[in-house]
């Protein structure tokens, strides 16, 4: 019944799908590139980088190879941009749809702080892995795909892959 | 002719303002179709709820589909396109790490700065863990330097690799869409979801 | 209907016609025969040689002359600040900046028409924009350019305000005489590529 209830104010998938793939394609259109996310967070932390620790910064054998690549201020960047619409536009749809509220999502069975844990260790992970390797779930995956990258490809199947595969370990978290 | 940034059409500042508006549609869509849930998301890996799956795919075909005809039409050079590179050892761990990631944290980048966008507070974890992640990568890259660069394919794109036109490639794909499709929705009939 | 079978319907069928149009139409940056056939048949691609002259006199930076005949013949007699590009030596990569590009406006000349329009129709077929013909060649920018024909007392006035003009341009430009004089001024060094952002490649993913 809640499940019922939850799902009508959500939107069928399949037009979420089309929808999500004419921004995709809109992206390539305007600007000749897919959507990404963890790029505009590294971007963020080389900045943070940059203002706090400059002498690292010019030292350290990443943030050299990011600046021969990069110019100008990493914040000042098309993923930034991107990732400030993203944050604009899932508040727009919440509000729309009263899906604002503080809340801790997490199985019964387990705790919230478990919960809080499990969802830090994941993002480590995700961050340690996004650019390992180039890019997460919708910079790699779903754009690469979008141009038929065999890099896309595999990332995609990588991810979905081993998430299928431990999802029995871990089934607590969520069921 | 797109891409409009290639050819001059539009100015590199327009560009950015742009890809704010593209932004607002990606993190609107993700919204809307649930993505800010994390029980939700993960929901494909136990069968009880296939939106990614469902949505993920409709996405990538529409946009193949989308940026093949477009380049039919004359609308679009897709020389100019961005192709992401194959590093062929680093794709692969750093997917198999994101997997991991992801059934623990029940998010991935993207959607989870739309759950924080809505007040889940798991979410604003999984964004600090992304950060940290993020910055052990660049503090360590000489440990993982020879890795990250090993098997460089070049620019490969999946017909290319397979032999076949694009066209035929991207049939291809839809057909095992659409299979996929059809056993989503089966266990989507035979595993319970929980209430979330 | 259930939305995945309508989903299934439509992206079948887009997949179907896909999988079966022919590739190489989606390069759009070649032109058909037949587009090339109007344009030819249009003769727009031709420039008066009263206007190559106005500006090389007027001293257009935008104009950019290529000598499309051998480097012997370019050597012996060139208009002023014209480069040479043999036609042979056209599809050659060493040149593609200074014909496929969005600055200047490429003026093709040879002796006659017939081997610039040919390296016109070329860089035409290789969708380059900016490209013209010196109608009739140097043969007839001597005639109308550096050695005018006085036009009879009946002509009307217009004939000899054209003819004052290019008496005036033929003499700025070292005609007055014949070709045959010998042309001590250098080649014209090759000017800067300008190209703006037009190769640049895109940076996209998360990088």
């Amino acid at each position: 019944m809640m499940r019922n209830r939850k799902s009508r104010s959500y939107i069928n998938p399949y037009l979420g799908g089309v929808l999500l793939g004419l921004t995709v394609l809109a992206a390539n259109y305007i600007s000749g590139r897919g959507l990404g996310a963890s790029g505009a967070m590294k971007n963020a932390i080389v900045a943070s980088v940059e203002a706090v620790a400059p002498a690292h910064a010019e030292n350290a054998a990443f943030y050299k190879e990011f600046n021969e690549t990069h110019t100008g201020s990493p914040l000042n960047s098309w993923l930034v941009y991107q990732m400030l619409g993203v944050l604009a536009g899932g508040f727009l749809s919440g509000v729309i749809a009263r899906r604002m509220t503080w809340k801790v999502e997490h199985s019964p069975k387990i705790s919230s702080k478990t919960r809080l844990v499990a969802a830090l260790a994941g993002g480590i992970l995700f961050g340690f892995g996004s650019q390992l390797g180039r890019g997460c779930t919708s910079g790699s995956a779903l754009s690469g795909m979008a141009v038929l990258s065999l890099g896309g490809f595999l990332s995609m199947m990588a991810i979905f892959g081993t998430a299928f595969a431990l999802a029995y370990f871990v089934r607590k978290l969520w069921i | 002719m797109g891409p409009l940034i290639v050819n001059d059409i539009i100015s590199p500042n327009t560009n950015m303002l742009l890809a704010f508006f593209i932004g607002i549609a990606f993190g609107f869509i993700l919204e809307s179709s649930g993505f800010s849930s994390s029980r939700k998301l993960v929901g494909v890996f136990y069968g009880y709820d296939t939106v990614v799956l469902k949505v993920f795919f409709t996405g990538a075909i529409t946009a193949m589909l989308g940026l093949l005809f477009f380049s039919l039409f004359g609308w679009m050079d897709l020389t100019y396109i961005y192709i992401n590179p194959t590093y062929l050892w680093s794709t692969l761990v750093g997917g198999v790490i994101m997997g991991a990631g992801f059934i623990l944290g029940g998010f991935c980048p993207g959607t989870s700065v739309c759950a924080a966008a809505i007040g889940k507070i798991d979410a604003f974890l999984f964004i600090a863990g992304i950060f940290i992640g993020i910055f052990i990568f660049m503090e360590g890259y000489p440990l993982w330097e020879g890795l990250y660069k090993a098997e460089f394919l070049g620019y490969l794109k999946m017909n290319k690799y397979f032999n076949l036109s694009s066209g035929l490639f991207v049939l291809l794909v839809i057909a095992a869409a659409v299979v996929m499709f059809w056993i989503a929705e089966k266990a989507e009939k035979k595993f319970k979801a929980p209430e979330y | 209907m259930k939305s995945r079978i309508i989903i299934a319907i439509v992206f079948l069928s887009l997949g179907l016609i896909i999988a079966f149009v022919p590739e190489n139409t989606t390069s759009q940056y070649k032109l058909s025969a037949a587009e090339l056939l109007d344009e030819v048949k249009g003769e727009t691609q031709f420039v008066h040689p009263d206007q190559v002259a106005d500006m090389i006199v007027q001293d257009q930076p935008t104009m950019q002359l290529i000598d499309i005949r051998s480097k012997e013949e370019f050597e012996k007699y060139a208009l002023p600040e014209a480069i040479n590009i043999p036609l042979d030596n056209i599809l050659s990569e060493e040149w593609k900046p200074y014909l496929n590009q969005d600055v200047y406006l490429n003026v093709f000349y040879s002796n006659g028409t017939t081997r610039a329009n040919e390296a016109w129709m070329i860089t035409r077929q290789l969708g380059y924009k900016n490209n013209y013909v010196l109608q009739g060649g140097l043969n007839y920018w001597v005639e109308t350019v550096l050695n005018p024909e006085k036009p009879d007392m009946t002509s009307p006035d217009d004939e000899f305000a054209r003819y004052n003009y290019r008496k005036a341009a033929g003499n700025a430009l070292g005609g007055g005489g014949t070709i045959e004089q010998k042309q001590d001024v250098e080649p014209a060094k090759l000017p800067p590529i300008r190209k703006g952002n037009k190769k640049k490649m895109v940076q996209g993913g998360c990088s």
